[in-house]
């Protein structure tokens, strides 16, 4: 979830929200030649934190279960 | 005793009746194919009347087609039926319901009230759409799998995930549960216990059914069960594998797919809309800072080119103004000198013309007093006549200084004579 996302890098939502909002920077003209490289720097590092969600797996099976561990240990609820 | 309860019963009971009831329990006996229903009636949840029924193997089999067919059901447990029965004594086995058909139509339509008294319940309670309403992460990457693990739906959802076109990566785990007939409900109501107990690790929930037929799909309907996921607190999705109604959780879960393999699909969806844009973007990136670098080019270009040709055209316009001013200045100067040279020897001129008039009157003027300084001559005047009486060495003017008796010495023009005054008279002057 969001809270447990790396501070230093920003959450994929937010990676692309700004790289959204860059692009429309960009397509609306409002950016010079001294800021075009900046920004063009940045939206290349989202692209590729984005496209690294896309392709990285997040989880971890074995956390998982050792955390159901404790919880299957509780006697069951009736329904 | 027990022939006469027989005969009094096969005389009082001669037709088969209609009547109404709830299937208890099927009690089905698999090595005959009979079945030994237990039928009840209940009034507000409690039972008010029990009787026990033979269903024959024949009788059960044509039945259940029915059921199958026209509820996706098979006849079962809990379910409310009309049946066609005949009362029968037996002295052996007692007294017993000969069930000789069951009418479908009335259980689909006890089935249907149910599922609409869920949905009802539902709403009524405000949690119908809870799950419905809650945000889909972006990348719904990691998923909780409700399924059975040797279940065609469950291999063909992992598959279609796994086997993706793009590289995009899930992890899922599963959970295992029973997902067809009576024990379903507690059973997915637990594995989603579970989940949320780890809820941290997962974006969304999948409850995958398929291979199973179009059966046994009423137990979708339940209420704890559809409350247990419209209440999730993660969006549960469904790919439950049936092309009839709706059930209950498939219309309270956040998003249904038929199949489980069209449930992947949205998810793969899921990971496209967020790709494509990133695609593009990446693309219109390059696009954009080429674009911008070349313009800023030509406009550096044109801008050089402009200020070249600018400034040559304005040191040439500037150089002509100069050569101009110059000129005009020279044939100015030329003028203003000549002009003040002109003014000068004029000056001149006039100085020299008026000097000489200023000595011409001098000399006149000196004549004229040379002339009246002659006139004036003492020699010239005693000559005309006028003496000069001095006493005492000083020259005499009036009469105030003498005395009778005085000497005085008169000057005359030719010699000088000296005289004693006899008489002084005082007179008005000449």
């Amino acid at each position: 979830m969001k809270e447990q996302q790396n501070k230093e890098q920003p959450n994929y939502k937010d990676a692309f929200e700004e790289l959204q909002a860059i692009i429309a920077e960009i397509e609306g003209g409002a950016i010079g030649v001294d800021q075009l490289s900046e920004k063009v720097k940045r939206a290349a590092l989202l692209i590729s934190i984005c496209r690294d969600k896309l392709t990285t797996t997040e989880g971890d099976v074995n956390r998982i279960l050792k955390e159901l561990e404790a919880t299957d240990a509780l006697p069951e609820e009736d329904d | 005793m027990t022939t006469s309860i027989q005969k009094t019963l096969a005389e009082r009971y001669t037709t088969a009746f209609w009547v109404k009831a709830e299937m208890n329990r099927l009690n089905p006996h698999p090595p005959s194919g009979h079945c030994y229903p237990e039928l009840v009636e209940k009034r507000d949840g409690r039972i008010i009347a029990e009787i026990n029924a033979n269903l024959w193997k024949d009788d059960y089999q044509r039945i259940n087609r029915r059921f199958l067919q026209v509820l996706k059901e098979p006849l079962k447990n809990g379910i409310t039926i009309l049946l066609l029965g005949k009362i029968a004594y037996d002295p052996l086995y007692g007294l017993r319901l000969r069930i000789i058909d069951i009418d479908p139509a009335y259980s689909l339509g006890e089935l249907e009230r149910e599922k609409l008294e869920t949905i009802d319940r539902l709403k009524k309670e405000g949690i119908y759409a809870a799950n419905r309403s809650l945000t889909m992460p972006l990348l719904p990457k990691r998923i909780a799998i409700i399924s059975v693990e040797t279940s065609k739906g469950y291999s063909d959802f992992i598959q279609t995930l796994a086997g993706n076109d793009w590289g995009y990566q899930f992890f899922h785990m599963l959970f295992p549960a029973i997902l067809q007939g009576e024990r379903s409900p507690a059973s997915i109501i637990r594995q989603l216990r579970r989940i949320r107990t780890v809820l941290t690790h997962f974006d969304a929930v999948a409850i995958i059914r398929g291979g199973g037929g179009e059966v046994g799909l009423t137990c979708y309907n339940d209420y704890s069960l559809t409350r247990e996921i419209a209440l999730f607190p993660v969006p549960v999705i469904t790919g439950i594998g049936h092309s009839t109604n709706e059930t209950v959780s498939e219309m309270v879960a956040f998003r249904n797919a038929i199949t489980p393999t069209d449930l992947a699909d949205y998810l793969l969806q899921c990971f496209h809309n967020y790709a494509v844009p990133l695609q593009k973007a990446s693309e219109q990136l390059t696009d954009w800072a080429l674009r911008i670098m070349r313009d800023e080019k030509t406009i550096l270009l044109h801008a050089g080119r402009y200020f070249r040709s600018a400034t040559g055209h304005l040191l040439t316009k500037r150089q002509h103004e100069m050569d101009r001013s110059i000129r005009t200045l020279r044939q100015e100067t030329t003028g203003q000198v000549r002009s003040k040279r002109q003014e000068l020897d004029w000056a001149r001129q006039k100085f020299t013309d008026r000097l000489a008039s200023f000595f011409q009157n001098g000399r006149r003027e000196l004549v004229y007093m040379e002339r009246t300084t002659a006139l004036l001559d003492p020699q010239k005047v005693l000559q005309r006549g006028y003496s000069i009486t001095q006493h005492a060495g000083r020259l005499v003017s009036g009469v105030a200084d003498l005395k009778e008796g005085d000497m005085v010495t008169t000057t005359l023009a030719d010699g000088t004579i000296t005289s004693i005054i006899n008489q002084i008279d005082k007179g008005d002057g000449v």
